[in-house]
């Protein structure tokens, strides 16, 4: 085909002339039609041969509707086609001037539907479009050769306004950085393109009512079944008469298993067996669709049975004892049978084969009729319950015609998205961008644990219906949902407090935490890193090993940065690992969080967006540490439901008081502690107590050194401030003399517990004088009270006197 | 342009379309009345009332003999009288596609028949 635009074909001409002659005319046509005939007739009844000639009037205008509904609103490509006015879309072609420019092809494109459709879902709106595209004639040939090209990659029946933007696009020279802008690539804009050519096709089939559906006399062979109407769903009821996007081509293989296994002469059972969100229920839908509207390829005995499902908890809550639901159940399997058209499926069929909370094991009335064969049953069962089940009762497994349905992959989950989407937007009247698509798929598959695709990346769609702007959901509305729900910070820093916050967090943290720089730098570093995009997203956000003795700040640096980044210390999972000291204790690590939800997997689902302080690593199995080996290196952790779970929006610190007095010792001596970091950690490891693949994982091992008593003066300040937060209801505040802070630094400093001891002193000391004080009465509300060195060393003297008693 | 696209799409695909359509529109009236259904599942019983066999002594099995015999008997006239009303509703559904098929054929000469009828005289 040549890419020439013929302004004088057949096609083109009949194109302008639909474009002038539009709907509002085949309306007049029709009433002018009517006049006309009527008019005819009258004068006919008053004898007047005119009418004839009136009356056959009607004759060329109803034709000329007739025309422009069947012919000219659609207008066929033809074929062969040989100028891409042969293929080009009606709308676009009845617009174009005889010698168009690529600036006039983008003002086209904007103005017709497909262009509106990129406009709306992907952002590429007509001044986009317009701005870059070359007002110079000679490039339109080029623009046709690319729109040729790209109908073809994408299967498009015309050139479309949609194929036409892309087209466009590909044409800018710098096109790859210029769709970065708008979050696309090229190969994203070709699937915008495509789910523009399914909806039309979805409309299409829908607009086509199915012409096999066994009309009035559909049921009359079958018996009446009010058990099952009463406590079951008629999936077939809710789905006939032509649904639109039920069935998708994700789906094609399980249908024709199920249509193999019901149309066959074996056990009429087959269990769907796969992980919440795999799309089971999406198959039983499709399925009865298919059944009820008696599809082309659904075998005559399957014809017009129906689909009924029966949800096991819902059952269970409605029969108050096993008695009453063994008698429900065989009462319905009954009924089932005897009405020959039913079809019926247990969803979370689970729930009948297992004894516990919410759940009834009625196998003995279920098997026999599973192994019999005779009743058409689909089972819906989650994958790893179905495992236990059939360990525990091999015959169940055996009776039963498995067909695993697999989590969907990258590109059937969009096909999945695009086609339920007609669903969620007609229900939450909002239409979502391409980019909330893309981002739904990004955050399900690393935050959501307790689905599978693309049950997973559908929840956040739903979920982001809620967050709306102006009725379009779009990329900003998929964060704002996930980081309401699951309170992840996922977008980029957009207020200046927050930007403001992150340049300055050091000295935030400092506002808590005395020296300790290096300490404080890389973790701020990692923070800042992660929030500008630039880190590597398959990692933990940062993993430190802080190495010093006890009291120096490694736990508070943790809580510090929970607290200032984190959003409080809530944030924080702390796990002493000296708990963690047996080759057992690794399934508590990652037990799941039904059982244990205080395990390490359980907590970071719940709160992906924290800081995990692993205290005391050095005294941990070697088993739980080479556990630990995957989350600091991928950022994720296999719970023992074998899930993956994210650690990749936390920030890991390990601790350690191993070598403490290596440290001390060097510090003494006089050495700064970049002068033998790298010694002491390589003394660590000959001394066997880490192991070098486990210190290679940190990002940064960072060495906390002791501190000295004019830091920790500065601690007994930071101390005194929470003891006025602590008072600040009672509109009270407290200062220390310089001495007495020098008094309570000889007394608290240790130099094996570093700032530890200090925080009991203040409470004996400074805490108590004011206690005394308000209980006396002696400070009033509105007041500052000033203690001065003689109280500290006498309360000091008393508990001196007191620990000696 | 005007008269040969139309008379190009009224005698090509504009007359296939038409044609597919009539006789999708058939099919769909046979497919309300479910001629080939009803044909089929003629004896059936009618709703599966009374439809399970017997299991016992005789005086049984001949109750539901009878039972079953009564239900395929109102089955039968059930779907006959259906069926019957469903030819009658196709036969109908068919003339009048004969007659839109002749109509649109002959639409485009109503200007020619009607200057002739009027330079007639005929009224």
């Amino acid at each position: 085909m040549r890419a020439v635009f013929n302004y004088d074909s057949l096609r083109a001409k009949k194109a302008r002339f639909t474009a002038r002659f539009n709907n509002s005319w085949r309306i007049i046509c029709y009433l002018l039609a009517v006049i006309a005939a009527l008019g005819g007739v009258i004068l006919l009844l008053e004898r007047d041969s005119l009418g004839w000639l009136v009356m056959s009037l009607a004759g060329p205008l109803i034709m000329i509707a007739v025309w422009w509904q069947g012919d000219l609103r659609t207008m066929a490509v033809r074929q062969p086609a040989e100028t891409i006015d042969d293929i080009l879309s009606a709308d676009i072609l009845g617009k174009l001037p005889r010698k168009p420019t690529p600036r006039q092809i983008a003002e086209i494109v904007g103005t017709v539907r497909a262009g509106q459709f990129m406009a709306v879902r992907l952002g590429i709106t007509p001044n986009f479009l317009i701005n870059i595209a070359s007002d110079n004639p000679d490039q339109t040939k080029d623009l046709w050769k690319s729109a040729i090209a790209i109908r073809r990659r994408t299967g498009s029946t015309k050139v479309t306004g949609a194929v036409l933007a892309a087209a466009l696009i590909e044409q800018f020279p710098s096109h790859e950085g210029l769709l970065a802008s708008l979050r696309l690539e090229m190969a994203d804009v070709e699937r915008g393109i495509r789910w523009y050519e399914r909806l039309k096709m979805l409309i299409a089939e829908y607009a086509e009512k199915p012409l096999n559906t066994g009309g009035i006399a559909r049921d009359w062979s079958f018996g009446y079944t009010p058990l099952l109407t009463r406590f079951a769903q008629n999936i077939s009821q809710q789905v006939s008469g032509g649904t639109i996007m039920t069935k998708t081509d994700v789906h094609n293989d399980s249908l024709e298993r199920l249509m193999s296994v019901f149309s066959s002469g074996g056990r009429q059972n087959i269990a769907l067996v796969g992980p919440d969100g795999s799309g089971k229920s999406t198959i039983v839908a499709a399925f009865a669709e298919m059944l009820i509207d008696g599809h082309a390829d659904v075998p005559a005995s399957l014809l017009y049975q129906q689909v009924f499902l029966l949800d096991a908890s819902s059952l269970i809550s409605v029969a108050s004892g096993r008695g009453e639901l063994e008698g429900l159940v065989t009462q319905m399997l009954n009924e089932a049978y005897l009405a020959k058209n039913i079809i019926l499926c247990l969803d979370n069929a689970q729930l009948f084969f297992e004894e516990g909370v919410g759940s009834v094991d009625i196998s003995n009335i279920l098997l026999p009729i599973l192994e019999a064969g005779r009743l058409r049953i689909i089972l819906a069962m989650d994958d790893q319950r179905f495992l236990q089940i059939s360990q525990r009762n091999t015959q169940i497994a055996h009776a039963l015609n498995t067909l695993n349905i697999d989590p969907t992959g990258e590109d059937e989950t969009y096909s999945v998205m695009r086609d339920q989407l007609i669903r969620l937007e007609s229900q939450h009247k909002v239409t979502y961008m391409y980019q909330a698509l893309t981002e739904a798929y990004r955050i399900g598959e690393r935050y959501v644990h307790s689905l599978a695709m693309p049950g997973k990346a559908l929840k956040i769609l739903e979920a982001s219906a809620g967050y709306a702007q102006n009725g379009l959901v779009t990329q900003q509305s998929v964060h704002d949902a996930v980081e309401k729900t699951l309170n992840i910070k996922i977008s980029s820093p957009s207020t200046a407090d927050e930007k403001d916050k992150l340049l300055n967090l050091e000295s935030l943290i400092h506002q808590r935490m005395i020296n300790q720089t290096r300490a404080v730098a890389v973790v701020s570093d990692a923070i800042r890193r992660a929030r500008a995009g630039v880190r590597n997203q398959d990692r933990p956000v940062g993993t430190f090993l802080f190495l010093g003795p006890t009291g120096v700040g490694k736990t508070e640096l943790s809580k510090a940065l929970a607290d200032v980044y984190f959003d409080g210390e809530g944030s924080l999972i702390r796990l002493d690992l000296n708990e963690f000291v047996r080759p057992g204790d690794v399934s508590r690590l990652i037990s799941d969080g039904a059982e244990d939800p205080f395990s390490l997997t359980a907590q970071i689902s719940k709160r992906p967006f924290s800081v995990v302080l692993l205290d005391e690593i050095e005294k941990a199995h070697p088993q739980v540490l080479t556990t630990l080996l995957q989350l600091l290196d991928e950022g994720i952790l296999r719970d023992e439901r074998n899930r993956e779970i994210s650690f990749r929006d936390s920030i890991v610190i390990a601790t350690s008081n191993a070598g403490a007095d290596r440290i001390r010792e060097y510090i003494e001596r006089g050495y700064q502690l970049e002068q033998f970091e790298e010694q002491f950690v390589n003394d660590l490891i000959g001394a066997g107590l880490f192991r070098p693949e486990f210190i290679n994982r940190f990002d940064e091992i960072v060495l906390f050194r002791p501190l000295s008593k004019e830091e920790l003066l500065q601690v007994v300040d930071l101390m005194i401030d929470g003891v006025n937060r602590t008072l600040e209801p009672q509109k009270i505040q407290v200062a220390v003399e310089p001495e007495g802070k020098r008094l309570l630094v000889e007394a608290g400093y240790d130099p094996r517990l570093g700032a530890r001891p200090m925080r009991r002193v203040v409470q004996r000391t400074v805490e108590n004088i004011i206690a005394k004080q308000l209980l006396s009465g002696t400070i009033a509300p509105g007041s500052t009270t000033i203690i001065s060195a003689e109280q500290i060393e006498s309360s000091l003297g008393r508990s001196r006197q007191a620990a000696k008693d | 342009m005007f008269l040969v696209g139309i008379f190009q799409w009224w005698y090509g695909s504009g007359w296939l379309r038409h044609l597919k359509r009539s006789y999708v529109g058939i099919l769909r009236t046979a497919d309300f009345f479910s001629l080939g259904l009803l044909a089929r599942t003629l004896f059936n019983p009618f709703r599966q009332i009374s439809a399970t066999s017997g299991v016992g002594s005789l005086p049984v099995k001949l109750s539901s003999f009878f039972d079953r015999l009564l239900s395929r008997s109102i089955g039968a006239f059930v779907r006959s009288m259906t069926m019957l009303i469903g030819l009658i509703a196709i036969l109908a559904r068919v003339l009048w596609t004969v007659i839109s098929i002749i109509a649109w054929t002959l639409l485009p000469l109503t200007p020619v028949v009607g200057f002739v009828m009027w330079l007639a005289g005929g009224a």
